[in-house]
């Protein structure tokens, strides 16, 4: 019986993609003063390889670097995505971060260091891991 | 010049993209308990792309699978979510079979 393992490829380089986008947004815009830098960084990286995946001959190679540029094209996105959340305070803060430093201390502002039990976000729930950074990506 | 990997890489962008809503509304009318199936369902369409011979087709499916079980590992944050009411909260979810083992089971989180 004939096996097609490009189907396979395909997954598994869609789940690393994935993957390595939901973690490296998160952690990326937490540690970056300037957004603009990761953002401009992903777009070169996933436009190289949109050309690459454009000039391969190889069907697998192709694949792999179409799927893997998507990915990060759309991590481009999630970089802003993700500063909303941190502003809505669904994503929590890095306080040694000058850019979530302003939120935190901004009157009225959504996002919070502390366990704030008036927070609508926490006072609805007892789950202290809801603070976390759940929000991410592609995260489908 | 090769277009498969362009054209694959924006469906695969449209396969994610479906993930999203596949998520949140599963999770608000069947619950997060329904992980299992869910990454199920996810691992039996993956394997049957190797037996599809044609590539384009076989590629989407793989990638539809890998979306599904992704989408496995976000039902319980979904679940957390919609409890801090960020998403619509629906408490008549249906229960899934095996209910009481799966409950014994930690939800994967990636």
């Amino acid at each position: 019986m004939a096996i097609n393992p490009l189907g396979l490829i395909a997954g598994a380089t869609a789940f690393l993609g994935i993957w390595f986008g939901h973690v490296s947004v998160r952690r990326i815009e937490a540690q970056s003063t300037k957004l603009w830098h990761p953002m401009v960084i992903y777009l070169a990286a996933g436009l190289i390889l949109e050309l690459g995946a454009f000039f391969m001959s190889n069907k697998a190679l192709s694949m792999v670097c179409g799927i893997t540029g998507i990915t990060l094209l759309w991590d481009v996105l999630e970089f802003k995505r993700q500063e909303r959340r941190v502003q809505k305070g669904h994503a929590q803060p890095n306080p040694a971060n000058p850019r979530h430093a302003v939120l935190l201390i901004e009157p009225g502002a959504l996002a919070t260091k502390d366990e704030d039990p008036s927070s609508q976000s926490r006072s609805t729930t007892s789950d202290s891991k809801i603070a976390q950074p759940v929000d991410g990506v592609q995260r489908p | 010049m090769n277009t498969f990997g362009l054209v694959i890489g924006l469906c695969s962008l449209l396969i994610i993209g479906l993930g999203f809503p596949i998520v949140i509304l599963c999770e608000r009318y069947l619950g997060y308990l329904w992980w299992p199936y869910m990454m199920g369902i996810g691992l039996l369409i993956t394997l049957s792309s190797l037996l599809i011979l044609t590539d384009w087709l076989s590629a989407l499916t793989g990638i539809l699978g890998v979306t599904l079980i992704w989408g496995s590992t976000e039902l319980r944050e979904q679940s957390r979510r919609a409890e801090a009411g960020w998403f619509p909260n629906n408490p008549n979810k249906i229960t899934p079979p095996y209910e009481n083992v799966i409950k014994k089971l930690k939800a994967p989180r990636l």
